[in-house]
């Protein structure tokens, strides 16, 4: 079974939802609300899940092709013919983008679904699915593109999609008094400056590898590697550099890239400003799918990453680029998790999450550890999805609650609330996004509760949930890191989860328990089945995704006894032995470890040896039982702390502090994590005292001083006033008054012989008299 | 007694001067132009007189030219004089000084 | 290929046919313009499909100059009537056809007063630009470089806005000042090799290589004017803002390549030496352009002066690729021109649309135009987030090539990567201002009760985005096609600048 021809359709089918919704779907909500919606939804969510079938069809082909990965060629996009530069839009399938395949189309069509719900009443319904496609389209062609310029391609398109859902409220602030057009601007910009180390990046490969496709790329690169060594050097133009420098320089980039779209520190700032858009958004784009490209990207290049590591090149002398990546990765973990800690708002929370989820795949593809990253990445999706979409519901039943509560005060106009509800939102000071308003909605929302509460559970890494799996499939790693610093990445990481846990369990409490705070609380009713069915779906998965990449629960026979000493069996040298235990081991672990196998065929595993590169087959994850054991004993510790404290005295008012808040020293670190000093960093100290005085200075110096100053005043006005010297003073005096005193005495002289002329016959006659006679006289006297 | 070339000159003369009076000393446009016309004659009758004194015609031929002219500057003047009446309403020329710089 | 053809001449001087018969038409402002609006219409529309069946013989294969119509003008000076095309202008040709027709559609409802001298001189622009680009030998291409002035004074200092009398003497004896060095570069180009012909000129290189550097410079002042580089851009936002909407599309999209195309037409051929000298000098001058024009772009609140000020940027994208000297950066920077000239025009179509409604274009005084005018809205998002340079859009296969090519650039030291990543930051800073743009218009909430009324594009507008649009997304996402017609000359002339660029390199202890 072949079927790579259908590659196309990926792409085809969510350009044809975008096209409907544009010209059809945006018409059919107009004139009918209710059947138009269920049009322009339904059909949009058909190109999504069309995308899926055709995703599962490629998924199952693979094996049938003996994993090798296969590039559909649509056509040429970049081609010169007289340089290296050619460049095809061309599909690239291997486990890897497989994989993401069937992440973005099956969680993207849960989320259509959910959104027809969430969505329903808005004017813009049609626009809103429009951009789902689109966002589709792009994150496909990022997924699935041969080439880095490709994936550069969906890399741009999937932030503009970002950028049009979160300004899709454009006429409306958002609940901070942040304009959404703000944050979407944010986003973007943000997006832009990883997007300017990915062109950078893009520069340097194709000088160094003359090709921008990954096959090429990696293959050239290991060669590169094996025949010159660390140290080749590497020229073009007037430039030479050591191979270890450029490769640094190139994956530092693309470090860059990622940690823009994949909001880590330093431009992680984008991401809770992102939470304006539409909740479905927040789950698809901006927890599921988008934001694990960096993860994506880096996984990718993995032979990149780990040359680099190899040739154990250091950065100024200080840390090596992966090493730099994890150390990126552990640190947003914590740092995020530390901030999840002191918001109210209930999306906010679940961003910060994210972006420190995301700071443990970043760690662990820092690590070497891709599958774990990837693994991680597949279970987030899950249940993240999941949670967003429960905060969704839950901010759905609040507005209810409180339409329910308007409807009761105002009397009358209910039924025009109920149709465009999402216009209100903001009709007075209530924020249904506040956590402090809410409590005990678990009666109220029994579905929403209970899959928001599996949802947290694999978050925080319970055991049997499918956190518990990739998380400690990354501790695992951690532990073994061998980063200079010991074990900075393992501890950071266990803080991580530490926090991970804490926040979660604090929202489940402020959400759902206690008293409702709030009259809308009180009035607060479950969403439609269009919202929580996806909903159980998303929890059923966050249940049992773990058991994709399920380890070995005890070590493969034969294998060396220390897990941990990897890198001493490497170092022995008898390959000869370790190559066949390796190889009897992957085979043994081929039904246990499903996920690690199966990217085996795209994630390469080499060593430099004497005779060259050397690849390797994966080393088989077994269940580290001290750190399941270990983080499972920090979750539950977590949650049991969260849970007494917050349940403790928890403030009855929204208008109360968070009873952290008020704790001396947690006290302070809350202010400063609350005050986020990066964010502030970037609107305050970027924006507002660099970028705008920076524009009004230019401004100033390009048109009061370049324009009116040297234009105008220097040159127009020197010209203009020389000019008029030379025609007032110069002139009349010299050239001019010569010319003029020569006319004037002519003009003098013709005004006297002027007043001969009488006009008068007789006078005339009369000279001619007095001529004739002088003539005559002179010839009679003269002759 | 015979007429001999003298009194032809003395009256050509006499009508020359007649003519060159005219001219100068009246006012109206036809009298002035009989006047030219006369002095015009008087040159045609010493050019006659001198022809016959002499023997020789030439002198005769150029008073068959001269009498041409006269025509055509007679036609030319009265169609002047004419349009000048039309305009002023007079033939005087104290009143035609269109030429005064 | 066509070795010979007098087509080019046809090209040329059929704007001027209808120029002919326009005057013939109708005694000055008369009630009804329709016929004169139908004929400046019809002739543009022919000038393009005439420019199609130029397309359609040349051979992109060939490297050097085709279809020629080579006369002997003054045989005394060795001046020649002498037009030709390669890879180098084809592109060139081609945009300005294209312009043309909607430069002057967009031109219907837009001009009330004195319909009959504008449509006139628009047409008397176009013959004037394609000569420019056609023309191959110097003297012959002065005279069209200098008649380009002409219409386009007129058509700011008559149907301009409030200060056009001062724009546009402003554009004129700026541009006009700049021209005079190269006169004088032509004249003793000229003088001391005999003939004016560029191909001449290229192999009698040694009787004028002694003066190039000067040469050069008297050349690349008078284009840099044109494109404009910094610091040479202070007439570019007058002239924009006082323009008509025709005008200004014009002026971005053909104009300013003139200057551009003369560095790779003249510059670098005619002197190889001076160029690869210059080079990072250049460079440099190119990217404070693309740095300094995109932050004044941010701080503008004149729509209309925003894009103005973004033409700079691009254009010092533009540059930033010429003189990387390499194919690629070359290559790219012949399509960006191309590029900015249907981003920017369409810009300032987009710009004169909402303009010619609401006669104001600051931007506080729009918002949320979205809800009015939902069709407009998107089209315009799709052109600004060309000029952004999203990938799938024209702007990005431009800017790629050219920051590519730059980081490869062969005589920009041995850092050419420091080039590359300040020009690059061009990207982020485009972002910047460009969304600003898109958010000040768009979004926010529709409180302006003038703007609610706004009606939304119509059938006439609709077709003009959309021919825009057409290319904007071709060259997008098959740029390959248009690479390829410029390749083959693109490649002669690097390898032409080849000897020359590692003798400099080789000097400067490359």
């Amino acid at each position: 079974m072949n079927l790579f021809g259908l590659a196309p359709l990926l792409l085809i089918l969510p350009l044809i939802g975008v096209f409907f919704n544009t010209v059809v779907g945006r018409r059919l909500v107009a004139a009918d609300a209710p059947s138009g919606e269920k049009w322009s939804g339904w059909f949009a969510t058909a190109m999504s899940g069309s995308a899926f079938i055709v995703a599962v069809l490629i998924f199952f082909s693979l094996p049938t092709v003996d994993y090798h990965a296969q590039t559909v060629v649509l056509w040429d996009w970049f081609n010169m013919p007289s340089t290296d530069f050619h460049v095809q839009w061309a599909m690239y399938f291997d486990t890897l983008s497989a994989t993401m395949l069937l992440v973005v189309t099956g969680v993207g069509s849960l989320i259509h679904i959910y959104a027809i719900g969430y969505m329903h009443g808005d004017k813009d319904f049609a626009r809103f699915f429009t951009y789902l496609n689109l966002f589709l389209f792009f994150m496909l062609i990022l997924v699935t593109g041969n080439s880095y310029l490709m994936l550069f391609v969906g890399w741009e398109g999937v932030g503009l999609c970002s950028f049009l859902l979160i300004g899709f409220w454009y006429d409306k602030p958002n609940g901070v008094g942040i304009l959404n057009g703000d944050a979407a601007r944010k986003a973007f910009v943000a997006n832009r400056v990883g997007d300017f180390a990915m062109i950078m990046a893009m520069s340097l490969t194709f000088w160094v590898f003359k090709t921008l496709e990954f096959e090429g790329v990696i293959e050239t690169a290991l060669h590169m590697f094996e025949e010159g060594g660390k140290a080749a050097p590497i020229s073009f133009g007037m430039f030479t550099a050591e191979f270890q420098v450029v490769l640094s320089a190139i994956t530092v980039l693309f470090l860059i890239g990622a940690t823009g779209k994949s909001a880590q520190i330093p431009l992680f700032i984008w991401l809770p400003d992102a939470m304006a858009g539409p909740t479905p958004v927040s789950a698809l784009i901006h927890a599921a799918t988008m934001v694990t490209s960096g993860i994506y990207l880096i996984t990718r290049s993995n032979v990149l990453f780990e040359i680099v590591r190899e040739t154990g090149f250091q950065m100024a002398g200080i840390i090596s680029v992966p090493d730099l990546v994890a150390v990126v990765g552990a640190c947003t973990a914590v740092y995020a998790g530390l901030i999840a800690f002191t918001q109210f708002d209930v999306k906010k929370v679940l961003a910060y999450s994210t972006v420190s989820q995301l700071g443990f795949m970043i760690a662990a593809v820092g690590m070497g550890a891709y599958v774990a990253g990837m693994f991680h990445l597949i279970t987030h999706a899950f249940f993240k999805a999941l949670l967003f979409m429960g905060s969704g519901s839950i901010i759905h039943g609040m507005e209810h609650g409180h339409h329910h509560l308007h409807d009761h005060g105002h009397g009358g106009h209910g039924d025009d609330h109920h149709d465009d509800h999402h216009d209100d939102h903001h009709e007075d000071d209530f924020d249904p996004q506040d956590m402090r308003t809410m409590g005990g909605l678990w009666k109220k929302m029994p579905v929403t509760f209970g899959v928001y509460v599996i949802g947290s559970l694999a978050l925080a890494g319970i055991f049997p949930f499918a956190g518990f799996w990739s998380k400690d499939e990354i501790l695992a790693h951690a532990q073994v890191n061998e980063f200079a610093i010991f074990s900075f990445i393992n501890i950071m990481l266990t803080i991580g989860a530490f926090c991970t846990a804490f926040y979660m369990t604090r929202q489940i409490k402020m959400v759902f328990f206690g008293e409702p705070r709030h009259e809308a609380a009180v009035h607060a009713s479950e969403s439609n089945r269009l919202m929580t069915r996806p909903l159980v779906f998303l929890a059923v998965l966050s249940v049992f995704g773990g058991f994709l990449n399920t380890p070995n629960f005890s070590e493969p026979e034969g294998y060396g006894s220390d897990y941990a000493s990897e890198e001493k069996y490497e170092e022995s040298g008898d390959h000869s032995e370790t190559e066949a235990i390796l190889a009897a081991g992957g085979s043994k672990t081929t039904f246990t470890l499903a996920l690690e196998h199966w990217l085996e065929h795209s994630i390469q595993s080499f060593e430099l040896t004497e005779e060259g590169v050397v690849h390797m087959p994966h080393t088989p994850i077994v269940l580290q039982y001290n750190v399941a054991v270990t983080s499972s004993i920090i979750a539950i510790g977590a949650i049991l702390i969260a849970w007494f404290l917050v349940f403790r005295g928890y403030p009855m008012k929204p208008e109360d502090d968070d009873p952290l808040q008020a704790a001396p020293v947690i006290g302070t670190v809350w202010a400063f994590f609350q005050g986020l000093p990066l964010d502030s960093l970037y609107m305050n100290g970027w924006v507002k005292r660099v970028f705008l005085p920076l524009g009004e200075i230019s401004n100033l110096i390009d048109w009061d001083f370049w324009h009116n100053f040297v234009h105008e005043r220097l040159i127009r006005d020197t010209f203009v006033t020389s000019a008029d010297f030379f025609s007032k003073v110069l002139d009349p005096l010299g050239v001019d008054g010569a010319v003029n005193g020569v006319g004037k005495s002519l003009r003098n002289f013709a005004n006297g012989l002027r007043s001969t002329q009488t006009g008068n016959v007789g006078n005339y006659a009369l000279g001619l008299f007095l001529g004739v006679a002088a003539v005559i006289a002179y010839f009679v006297f003269a002759a | 007694m015979a007429v001999t070339i003298e009194w032809y000159i003395a009256l050509s003369t006499i009508l020359f001067t007649l003519g060159a009076l005219g001219v100068l000393l009246r006012r109206n446009a036809i009298i002035i132009f009989m006047s030219v016309e006369l002095m015009l004659n008087s040159a045609n009758l010493l050019l006659v007189a001198f022809a016959h004194h002499l023997g020789d015609a030439t002198g005769q031929v150029l008073v068959f030219f001269v009498m041409t002219v006269a025509a055509a500057e007679v036609a030319v003047g009265l169609a002047l004089i004419v349009a000048i009446f039309q305009s002023k309403k007079s033939i005087d020329i104290g009143d035609v000084n269109l030429l005064r710089g | 290929m066509i070795e010979s053809s007098s087509i080019l001449t046809v090209l040329t001087f059929l704007p001027i046919f209808g120029v002919a018969v326009i005057l013939l038409l109708k005694p000055f402002n008369s009630e009804n313009d329709l016929n004169i609006k139908v004929v400046a219409n019809l002739t543009a529309v022919a000038t393009f499909i005439l420019s199609l069946v130029v397309l359609a013989m040349y051979d992109s294969s060939f490297a050097g100059l085709q279809m020629k119509h080579e006369l002997n003008w003054i045989p005394a000076l060795g001046v020649k009537y002498f037009f030709a095309v390669d890879g180098l202008s084809i592109l060139m040709v081609m945009l300005t056809t294209f312009i043309m027709p909607l430069a002057i559609a967009s031109s219907w409802n837009a001009i009330e007063t004195q319909v009959k001298q504008y449509y006139i001189f628009l047409l008397l622009l176009e013959a004037g630009m394609m000569g420019v680009f056609l023309a191959q030998d110097l003297f012959f291409f002065y005279i069209f470089w200098e008649f380009t002035l002409v219409p386009m004074y007129f058509l700011i200092g008559i149907w301009g806005g409030k200060e056009r009398v001062y724009a546009s003497i402003k554009f004129f004896l700026y541009t006009m000042a700049g021209s005079l060095l190269m006169l004088v570069a032509i004249l003793y180009m000229g003088l001391n090799a005999g003939t004016f012909s560029v191909p001449e000129l290229i192999a009698n290189y040694d009787l004028y290589s002694s003066a190039q550097s000067w040469l050069f410079w008297g050349f690349a002042v008078a284009f840099a004017i044109k494109v404009p580089l910094f610091p040479f851009h202070s007439w570019l936002p007058d002239a924009h803002t006082q323009a008509p909407t025709a005008g200004s599309i014009v002026l971005a999209g053909v104009l300013l390549k003139m200057g551009t195309y003369g560095f790779t037409r003249f510059n670098l051929p005619l002197f190889p030496e001076a160029s690869a000298e210059a080079a990072p000098l250049m460079a440099t001058l190119a990217i404070i352009g693309i740095i300094y024009g995109a932050i004044l772009s941010f701080a503008q609140t004149d729509v209309k002066k925003l894009v103005a000020y973004s033409s700079i940027s691009h254009l010092g994208f533009v540059m930033l690729g010429i003189f990387s000297l390499n194919e690629i950066g070359i290559q790219g920077a012949i399509l960006q021109g191309v590029n900015h000239g249907l981003s920017t025009g369409a810009l300032f179509f987009i710009v004169g649309i909402v303009y010619e409604q609401r006669h104001t274009r600051e931007l506080s005084e729009f918002g949320g135009l979205w809800r009015a005018m939902p069709m407009y809205a998107v089209l315009s998002l799709v052109v600004t987030l060309s000029s952004m340079g999203l990938p799938g859009l024209n702007g990005f296969v431009g800017e790629f090539s050219i920051l590519l090519g730059s980081i490869g650039g062969q005589t920009l030291g041995a850092s050419p990567w420091i080039y590359t990543a300040f020009a690059t930051t061009g990207v982020i800073l485009a972002a910047i201002y460009l969304l600003k743009m898109y958010q000040g218009m768009f979004m926010g909430p529709l409180d302006n009760p003038k703007n609610q009324s706004l009606r939304d594009l119509n059938g006439g507008e609709l077709a003009i985005m959309l021919s825009f649009l057409l290319f904007i997304v071709w060259i997008g996402i098959a740029p390959s096609g248009f690479f390829t017609m410029i390749d083959a000359s693109v490649a002669d002339l690097v390898t032409h600048m080849q000897p020359a660029i590692d003798a400099v390199v080789a000097a400067n202890g490359g």
